[in-house]
C-alpha cells in the first residue's frame, strides 16, 4: 500500500493508468449509478421515450457531471464547510444554466422537449453523489475522469431503455434525427380508424412502452439480468 | 374550490412519484419501513409547503421581467431556486433540532436527502412553467407532497410484504422495487380520467 | 472551520462570477434564442398547411432560411378583433413588440374577454392565386392548454388543413393529437358546417365520426382532450366569424 501511494504521487497529473481507466469503466457495469448505487432515476424514466433526447441528455449529464467535479475537486480545500452543500449545488445550477442555455440556441425543439427535465439535472444524484462522495476528497484529474465515468453509465443505462421504449412505443429508431429508421409498424402517417377499423402497417405500436412505467419495468429487468449474470452484487435484504 | 382542486389533482391525479416519477432516488432508498417512510414523506411535506410559496415570490417580485430590477433574470432561476430549497432545509433542521429533539432524531439523516429530491425542485419548475399564482402553488405544494407521502408509505408497507415471498435472487430488493412501482404507476393511470373540475360540484 | 467572514467573501464573489458568466451568456445568446423560437412556431403554423406545400413536406424539416422566405414572400399577417375589423399594427404593438400576428401570445388573448381579443391570422398564397386563411385556436385537454393552427380554404368553409399541440397531455393517449400525424391529417376537406348550413365547426367523436362531412374520430382512451379539440375549435374559429363574413363580402 504505502509502495503505491509513493507510485500515485510521482505520476504526473494527466496520467491515464489503470486506476484511471477503471475509474471510466467501473461505473459503466460493475458500479453503474442507476442500477447499482440508485441514483438519479427521475430523469432516466421520464425523457426515454425517444432515443434522440436520450442522447442530448446523456450528453448534458456527462458534461455536468464531469465539470461538477473538476470545480470541486479544484476548490476543495477553499470551499469552506458550513456551506459546502449549498456551494456545491451553485456550481450545478451554474452549469446546469449553461447546458440550458446553449441547448436553447443549438436545437430548440429538443430544448422544448426535455424543457423542466434539463433543470432536473441539478437535482440529479448522480452528480450531487458523486461530488460529495469522490470530488470532494480527490485530485482534478481523477475526480474528472470519475465524473466523466459516472455521466457515461448513466448515459448507457439511459439510451438502452429508450431503445427499446422506441422500437416497441413507437416503432421507430432515432425518430428527429436526420438518419430516423422506421423499423417495424405503421410510418407516423397513420390512424386507426375505429368505424371501419383498418389498420395501417401490421405493428400496433405498444401504447404501455410510452408510459414512464414501462421504464420502470424496463431497468427492473436490467437490473434482473445484470444481477443473475454477477451474483456478488445481489442484495442481501 | 379551485385551491382544493389543484390540492386533489397533485397529490391523486398528478402524483408526483406514480404520474411523474420525481424524487425517485429517496423513494427506493428509503422505502424498507413503514416507519422511516413516515418520517421522509412528513418532511417532504413540509419543505414543499414551504420552499414553493418562496420560489413563487422570487420568480415574480426578483426575476420577472416586471419584478424589482426591471429585466428578464429567468437565467439564474435554477440557482436562486436550488439555493432557496437548501437553505430552506437546512433552516428546517434547525428549527427541528431545537425544538423538538424527538422527532430531529427521527428524521434527522433524511433532511439533508431533501434538497436533492427532484420532487422539491421539480415542483417549483412545475408551478413556473404552468403559472400558478400564490394560493395555487400553496395548495399545489402541500398536495404534491401529501401524495409523495402517500405513495413512498404504500411502497414501503409493499416491500415489507415481500420479504416473505420467494422473489428470484436476482431480482430481490431493488429490482422488485422498481417493478412494484412501475405496477403503481400503471394502476395510478386509472386516475387519469377523473377530470378534476367535476370533483367540487 | 473557516471564520464567518471568510464564507461570506467566498459566498460573495462565487455568487459574482457566476451572475455574471451567467448574465454574458444570456445577454449574447439572446438573439439565437429569440430567432430559434420565432422558427420554431413559424414551423407550427407552417404545419397546417404542409400538404399545400409540396408532395410530402414535412413543416418540421423545412430549413430555416426558407421559412423566413415563406414568411416574407408568401404570407400575409393581420391581426383583427371580434367584430372583424383590422387592428392596426401600431396598437398591437403595444401589447405584443413586433405588432403583427406571429407575436400575438395566444396563451394571454385566451384568457381575456371575447371583445378584448387579438385575433391573428395567417394568409398564405399559393403560385396559382390560391389563398388559405390560418388562424389561431387556444383551449384546454385534460391537464393544461392544448392549441392548435386551422387553414381554412378561401369560402371559409372547408378546413385546407390543421396542426396541433399541447403543453402536457398523456403521451400515447392525448398527446397523440400532435404526435399521431393522422389525428390531424383527418381535419382537411371537412366542412365547418353541416348539411343544413348551420355551423358546427369539426367534430371529434368518440367512437368514429358519424357525419363524414363534419366529424373526425376520436383517440380511444383521451376522451377529455378530445372533447377539449371541439370545444376549442368550435369557439375558436367562431370568434373570427365576423372578419371571415366582412372578407367574403
Amino acid at each position: 500500500m504505502a509502495e503505491a501511494k509513493v507510485l500515485e504521487k510521482k505520476e504526473p497529473t494527466f496520467a491515464f493508468g489503470k486506476n484511471e481507466r477503471k475509474l471510466l469503466t467501473d461505473p459503466l457495469d460493475d458500479n453503474n449509478p442507476i442500477t447499482i448505487q440508485v441514483l438519479g432515476i427521475c430523469s432516466a424514466l421520464a425523457v426515454t421515450t425517444l432515443i434522440f433526447p436520450s442522447i442530448i441528455m446523456a450528453v448534458a449529464v456527462v458534461f455536468v457531471c464531469a465539470f461538477s467535479s473538476l470545480f470541486t475537486s479544484i476548490l476543495r480545500n477553499h470551499i469552506p464547510k458550513q456551506v459546502r452543500m449549498i456551494v456545491q449545488l451553485v456550481i450545478v445550477a451554474f452549469l446546469v444554466t449553461v447546458v440550458e442555455l446553449s441547448l436553447k440556441a443549438l436545437n430548440y425543439p429538443v430544448y422544448k422537449q426535455l424543457a423542466v427535465f434539463i433543470g432536473l439535472i441539478i437535482t440529479n444524484c448522480i452528480v450531487m453523489g458523486r461530488l460529495e462522495a469522490f470530488a470532494s476528497s480527490n485530485k482534478p484529474w481523477r475526480a474528472f475522469l470519475d465524473g466523466v465515468g459516472n455521466g457515461l453509465g448513466y448515459g448507457i443505462i439511459l439510451i438502452i431503455v429508450a431503445f427499446i421504449r422506441e422500437l416497441f412505443g413507437k416503432g421507430t429508431l432515432l425518430a428527429g434525427t436526420p438518419i430516423e429508421a422506421k423499423l417495424i409498424g405503421p410510418t407516423a402517417e397513420y390512424f386507426i380508424n375505429t368505424t371501419e377499423s383498418t389498420y395501417f402497417g401490421w405493428y400496433a405500436n405498444n401504447n404501455l412502452m410510452v408510459l414512464p412505467a414501462a421504464a420502470m419495468f424496463i431497468i427492473g429487468v436490467l437490473i434482473w439480468i445484470q444481477r443473475s449474470r454477477n451474483p456478488k452484487l445481489v442484495d442481501i435484504s | 374550490m379551485e385551491l382544493f382542486n389543484v390540492f386533489i389533482k397533485a397529490a391523486f391525479v398528478e402524483n408526483m412519484i406514480l404520474s411523474y416519477f420525481l424524487g425517485m432516488c429517496s423513494f427506493l432508498a428509503v422505502s424498507k419501513s413503514v416507519k422511516t417512510a413516515i418520517g421522509l414523506g412528513l418532511a417532504v411535506i413540509f419543505v414543499l409547503g414551504i420552499t414553493m410559496p418562496i420560489n413563487w415570490l422570487i420568480n415574480v417580485f426578483l426575476l420577472s421581467e416586471n419584478g424589482m430590477f426591471g429585466m428578464d433574470l429567468t437565467f439564474l432561476r435554477f440557482i436562486l431556486f436550488i439555493a432557496v430549497i437548501a437553505s430552506m432545509v437546512q433552516l428546517v433542521e434547525m428549527i427541528i433540532e431545537k425544538s423538538s429533539p424527538a422527532l430531529y432524531n427521527s428524521l434527522g439523516i433524511f433532511l439533508p436527502l431533501i434538497t436533492v429530491n427532484c420532487a422539491i425542485l421539480g415542483g417549483s419548475l412545475f408551478m413556473v412553467s404552468r403559472e400558478y399564482n400564490f394560493g395555487e402553488s400553496v395548495a399545489f405544494g402541500l398536495g404534491g407532497g401529501f401524495g409523495w407521502f402517500l405513495a413512498i408509505v404504500a411502497l414501503a408497507a409493499i416491500r415489507e410484504k415481500i420479504q416473505y415471498s420467494n422473489v428470484p435472487p436476482a431480482l430481490r430488493g431493488l429490482g422488485m422495487a422498481f417493478i412494484i412501482t412501475g405496477l403503481m404507476g400503471v394502476a395510478f393511470m386509472s386516475l387519469l380520467g377523473i377530470d378534476p373540475s367535476t370533483l367540487t360540484k | 472551520m473557516h471564520s464567518n467572514k471568510y464564507v461570506l467573501v467566498f459566498v460573495f464573489i462565487m455568487t459574482t462570477i457566476v451572475a455574471l458568466v451567467l448574465s454574458f451568456m444570456s445577454i449574447g445568446l439572446k438573439g439565437i434564442h429569440d430567432e430559434n423560437e420565432a422558427i420554431f412556431n413559424k414551423k407550427a403554423i407552417l404545419s397546417s398547411i404542409q400538404s399545400h406545400l409540396g408532395e410530402n413536406v414535412k413543416a418540421a424539416d423545412i430549413p430555416d432560411q426558407e421559412v423566413l422566405d415563406i414568411f416574407d414572400n408568401r404570407m400575409e399577417q393581420l391581426v383583427v378583433d371580434i367584430k372583424g375589423n383590422v387592428i392596426p399594427q401600431e396598437t398591437v404593438n403595444a401589447s405584443y413588440k413586433g405588432g403583427l400576428a406571429e407575436h400575438v401570445d395566444m396563451k394571454k388573448e385566451k384568457k381575456k374577454d371575447p371583445a378584448d381579443k387579438m385575433l391573428p391570422v395567417f394568409i398564405y398564397k399559393k403560385d396559382n392565386g390560391e389563398k388559405f386563411y390560418i388562424v389561431s385556436v387556444r383551449g384546454s385537454g385534460l391537464w393544461d392548454d392544448i392549441w392548435g393552427c386551422i387553414a381554412l380554404k378561401e369560402d371559409f368553409k372547408t378546413v385546407a388543413g390543421a396542426a396541433f399541440d399541447h403543453q402536457g397531455e398523456t403521451p400515447g393517449l392525448g398527446a397523440e393529437i400532435k404526435d399521431n400525424a393522422g389525428f390531424a391529417k383527418q381535419f382537411s376537406g371537412k366542412s365547418l358546417y353541416n348539411s343544413n348550413g348551420d355551423y358546427t365547426s369539426v367534430v371529434v367523436r368518440k367512437g368514429g365520426a358519424v357525419d363524414k362531412m363534419t366529424e373526425v374520430d376520436g383517440i380511444s382512451g383521451a376522451t377529455v382532450t378530445c372533447v377539449g379539440v371541439s370545444d376549442m375549435l368550435y369557439s375558436g374559429i367562431q370568434y373570427y366569424q365576423s372578419y371571415f363574413d366582412k372578407t367574403k363580402s
